[in-house]
């Protein structure tokens, strides 16, 4: 009898066992496998260094248009002021003149912050709303030299950075501002 | 221990607790979601800076002033009227507006194509260098020149407002053919008249802004008539509440209720084509109850009293003529309209102090009767409307620099004594225009010297002109047909050469005078973003085909490209001195008076360019047709001597006088009971271009349903032949038979079936073709004797169930 019961809280252990094992291995696979297969790592076409253009102040380039819409990420005429021939023997500079300046083509830029097409987002009411950039942005005045990978999602195309709608939500309850559908979805 | 049964549920039921616990089926779930949003057809707008870059827009030639808005300053996404532009005030019409499509559809011709097979097969289309293309089109009409050939040239344009017609006319004159034609529109025949009665040749214009009561004889001016964004500027402004003046009153008369039917303050429906025959019972009561403006009439016109011709023969004059011809109980019986409601008209007409006549032309696009316009002139005269600054005058002529004279060499002279092709028939016109439907009978019919190469520049005649079967045979008999168009339309699918013009965005151009407006006009249209195909400006083509084929040519088309040429016309507008440029919003040039000049607000030619393209446009002063007047007799001619002139032996006197005729529609009106009239409508291009899908969107399924087409017939004369709403039907006319849908619809007159214009293209893409039918197939062209042009009024018809 004594070793029956023995046997049955043994088989109980050994389920739980199995059970935990289960468990661990299926967390590791969601929390820790999934996420390096789901995002593919891909570099900019060049690295800019923000750190490298300190005497210019972030309006030069981020600035807002005289009807209201954000400069963002400046186009190529914007590098042209300053780049039309090299300043420096930089490797990413080269490349900037020679593949992009020279050639008249916009720099294929991976924006870790590109929202889909079905969400209207203007800069203007935040910068009236005093936001700071790193609200949303990453810090670029600690940047080094290389530009941070850009995790892309293979199933969405987005970057794994891209703020989702539930963060927009958050922060316009917080400070008051109207969550109607219409205020992003137009 | 063995990995069995339960040791499996073990591990997998912690496999599905440790996963349901781990973001992965919730974050897959969001982003296939995403994902789903993301598919390759779905559109993506461009993101980036949006600039608005202001131009002339060129879909017609209504002269409006446009503003495109473009991302990053090479994708087009909008088109809106520029606010600065006089004509339209920032207003825009449905073309316009869905604009941007043209630019993108895939019908547009990428590259210079050459047929390598037989003519209409698309398959056969191989791709061609500009290079090699202007070789081989340079050495065969060096050839054709050489040989005595030169006439063997022809060419069919639809640019008439452009100084691009000028520059083919050079070109022909150069190279040594007359046969060069613009596609038909009613201002042919209006100009004509303007030649015939005051001696200009230019069609009439209408201060309507200024008017207080307008007698419109079918002008459909809310769907198409003149400028149609001016039109739709115009039609507000009557509708305005202005302190102290009464709101101007528009009377339509229409044998439809048309969309401008319904908005005018009455609507008097006629027997299709009878409208001359109203104007002149008008002019009967005018005349005899002294109605109308005896000092004018007196004074400045001939041919009102009785008159002696050349010949020393007495002829009747108008006054007699109407007073015997068209009292009103039988212009009653002829019009449908009551005799009591003709004298109402004519008193109130007369009464008035700012009331006009216009008139228009059915849909088609074709000159109307020479008598039917001179009518409508004549009435307008009785009204005292040619005085200086009346309601009527001429579209003044813009002084732009005019052209070199030509330099003929031998074979240009040799070409330039062959008759032009259309004036070869037995039947002579004794006052021929510009006649392309006479041109394509004698290519029929068996020319008397063939055509071996026509050009067709901004045009679609196997789409656009009627009779549509007979101008395909026509076009079988001409040798190679090139096409400038720059989108795959019926006529550039039946060509053998292919050499994309840019499209209108794309192009500098001009608009040269607006239709139907009292004030000089000239815009420049600017090119607002780089050419997105392999496309080349058809005058900068033609100005390096002219140094390649030899001879004299290149010294007659001296400019070294398009743009160079334009400028050296504006440079002669700017040295005339007059005009200004209209560079703030607000300008109104009908205030101003017949010689009223406003002052130039530009330095020099070099100024006036850049302001110009710009896309602000020039104005200046109408001009007073008395003052103007270049008749021989130095009066307003109501008996128009200059058909005796021009060798017409003239049996009858009212020939020479303002009279309704009507050409009979062929056909046994037994057969073809029916009359068949064809209209347009504003949301329905029925030109060179055609309808772009955002347009047709706007087409209610009451007009086309599918594929089908639904013709309108009044519920009586439907229910005589046994027909009920949405019924299919076929539709046959001595011309052909086209199947159709029924739509009752009271406002149509009885006995008469109308069918829209501008549907049923068989070319462009899947989103243009085969949409209802094309009217032009079954509409019967028939030919005005005395100025030889193909008109177009009524056709005969019967409707039978199918």
């Amino acid at each position: 009898m004594k070793e029956e019961i023995k046997s049955s809280s043994g088989h109980a252990l050994l389920g739980a066992l199995f059970f935990f094992a289960g468990l661990i291995v299926a967390l590791i696979i969601g929390w820790i496998v999934f996420p390096k297969v789901l995002y593919s790592e891909k570099l900019q076409p060049l690295d800019f260094s923000h750190a490298a253009h300190q005497d210019s102040s972030c309006e030069d380039c981020h600035y807002f248009r005289p009807d209201g819409t954000y400069s963002g990420i400046p186009g190529i005429q914007n590098c042209k002021q300053c780049h039309e021939e090299p300043m420096t023997e930089s490797e990413q500079e080269r490349i900037l003149v020679e593949e992009y300046i020279q050639k008249d083509r916009e720099i294929p830029w991976l924006v870790y912050a590109w929202q889909p097409d079905n969400v209207y987002f203007s800069h203007a009411p935040h910068h009236v709303a005093k936001l700071e950039c790193v609200q949303c942005h990453r810090d670029v005045s600690t940047d080094k030299d290389k530009l941070p990978i850009f995790y892309e999602n293979r199933l969405t195309g987005y970057s794994k950075s891209t703020m989702k709608m539930v963060e927009c939500e958050k922060c316009h309850a917080e400070r008051g501002a109207s969550n109607a559908c219409q205020m992003c979805h137009k | 221990m063995k990995f069995g049964r339960r040791t499996f549920l073990q591990v997998t039921a912690g496999a599905i607790g440790g996963i349901l616990l781990s973001p992965l089926p919730w974050k897959l779930a969001d982003d296939s979601a995403i994902w789903s949003q993301n598919w390759s057809w779905r559109p993506s707008p461009e993101r980036g800076e949006v600039t608005k870059v202001p131009t002339t827009c060129l879909f017609c030639d209504g002269g409006c002033g446009l503003e495109v808005h473009l991302v990053r300053a090479n994708r087009a996404i909008y088109l809106q009227g520029n606010p600065l532009s006089p004509v339209n005030n920032g207003g825009i019409c449905p073309l316009a507006a869905a604009g941007c499509q043209f630019l993108y559809a895939p019908h547009r011709v990428s590259q210079p194509l050459k047929q390598t097979k037989t003519r209409g097969d698309l398959s056969g289309f191989a791709p061609i260098s500009w290079e090699e293309a202007i070789t081989e089109l340079s050495a065969s009409l060096s050839k054709m020149r050489t040989a005595g050939k030169a006439a063997g040239l022809a060419c069919i344009s639809g640019a008439t407002r452009s100084s691009m017609f000028d520059l083919w006319r050079q070109f022909f004159a150069a190279y040594g053919s007359p046969n060069l034609f613009s596609t038909p529109c009613h201002a042919d025949s209006l100009k004509l008249a303007g030649r015939l009665t005051l001696g200009y040749e230019s069609p009439p214009a209408f201060a309507l802004e200024r008017a207080a009561y307008v007698l419109s004889f079918g002008a459909d001016l809310l769907e198409g008539w003149g400028a149609p964004t001016r039109m739709q500027a115009v039609f507000g402004q009557w509708h305005q509440a202005k302190p102290g003046a009464t709101a101007t009153k528009l009377i339509q008369i229409d044998p439809r209720l048309s969309m401008t039917a319904t908005k005018a303050d009455e609507w008097i429906p006629i027997n299709p084509g009878s409208q001359p025959a109203l104007a002149l019972g008008i002019a009967h009561v005018m005349i005899k109850q002294n109605l109308y403006d005896a000092d004018f009439v007196n004074n400045h016109v001939f041919g009102f009293e009785d008159w002696t011709d050349g010949d020393g023969k007495v002829r009747q004059g108008f006054k007699k003529f109407v007073l015997e011809t068209y009292p009103p109980p039988k212009v009653a019986e002829l019009t449908g309209v009551d005799a009591v409601k003709i004298e109402e008209l004519a008193k109130t007409f007369a009464a008035q102090e700012n009331s006009v006549a216009i008139w228009g032309n059915g849909a088609a696009e074709t000159a109307n009767g020479i008598h039917a316009d001179l009518t409508f002139f004549a009435l307008n005269a009785l009204k005292g409307n040619f005085k200086a600054g009346g309601m009527v005058s001429l579209v003044p002529t813009v002084p732009l620099a005019p052209l070199p004279e030509v330099q003929l060499d031998q074979w240009a002279q040799k070409g330039a004594q062959q008759p032009r092709l259309d004036l070869t028939q037995a039947k002579k016109a004794p006052l021929p225009g510009n006649n392309v439907y006479a041109f394509i009978d004698v290519l029929k019919n068996g020319a008397p010297y063939s055509i071996d190469l026509l050009l067709v520049h901004e045009a679609n005649p196997l789409f656009t002109l009627a009779e549509t079967d007979l101008v395909k045979s026509a076009f079988s008999k001409i040798g190679r047909v090139v096409s400038f168009s720059s989108y795959m339309d019926e006529t550039a699918v039946q060509s053998d050469l292919i050499l994309p013009n840019h499209m209108a965005l794309e192009r500098r151009d001009d608009v040269v005078g607006l239709p139907g407006a009292p004030y000089a006009f000239y815009a420049v249209s600017s090119p607002v973003l780089p050419p997105r195909l392999d496309t080349k400006h058809t005058g900068d083509w033609l100005l390096q085909l002219a140094g390649k084929i030899g001879g004299s040519i290149k010294d007659s088309l001296p400019w070294k490209n398009y743009d160079a040429y334009l400028q050296s016309r504006v440079a002669g507008l700017a040295a005339a001195g007059i005009g200004a440029v209209a560079d703030k919003a607000g300008i109104e040039p009908w205030k101003l008076k017949p010689g009223q000049h406003p002052k130039a607000n530009f330095k020099d030619d070099k100024d006036l360019w850049k302001k110009l393209t710009t896309g602000l446009c020039w104005y200046d002063a109408p001009i007073d047709p008395m003052q103007d007047l270049a008749t021989k007799n130095e009066k307003y001619n109501l008996a128009c001597l200059d058909l005796q002139a021009s060798g017409l032996k003239v049996s009858e006197d009212r020939i020479y006088l303002p009279h309704h005729a009507a050409l009979p529609p062929s056909g046994d009106d037994k057969q073809f009971p029916l009359l068949l009239v064809s209209y347009r409508i504003l949301p329905l291009s029925d030109g060179f271009l055609p309808s772009p899908p955002f347009m047709t969107k706007t087409l209610p399924d009451t007009l086309l349903k599918g594929q089908h087409l639904f013709v309108r017939v009044h519920p009586e004369t439907a229910q005589s032949l046994g027909l009920k709403e949405g019924d299919q039907a076929a539709l046959k006319t001595p011309v052909g038979e086209v199947k159709v849908r029924i739509r009752i619809f009271p406002g149509a007159h009885r006995g008469t079936v109308f069918i829209v214009q501008g549907l049923g293209h068989t070319a462009y893409d899947e989103y243009i073709r085969g949409k209802g039918v094309n009217a032009n197939q079954i509409i019967e062209v028939q030919m005005d004797p005395i100025t030889g042009m193909g008109t177009v009024w009524a056709t005969r018809a019967q409707l039978v169930r199918a």
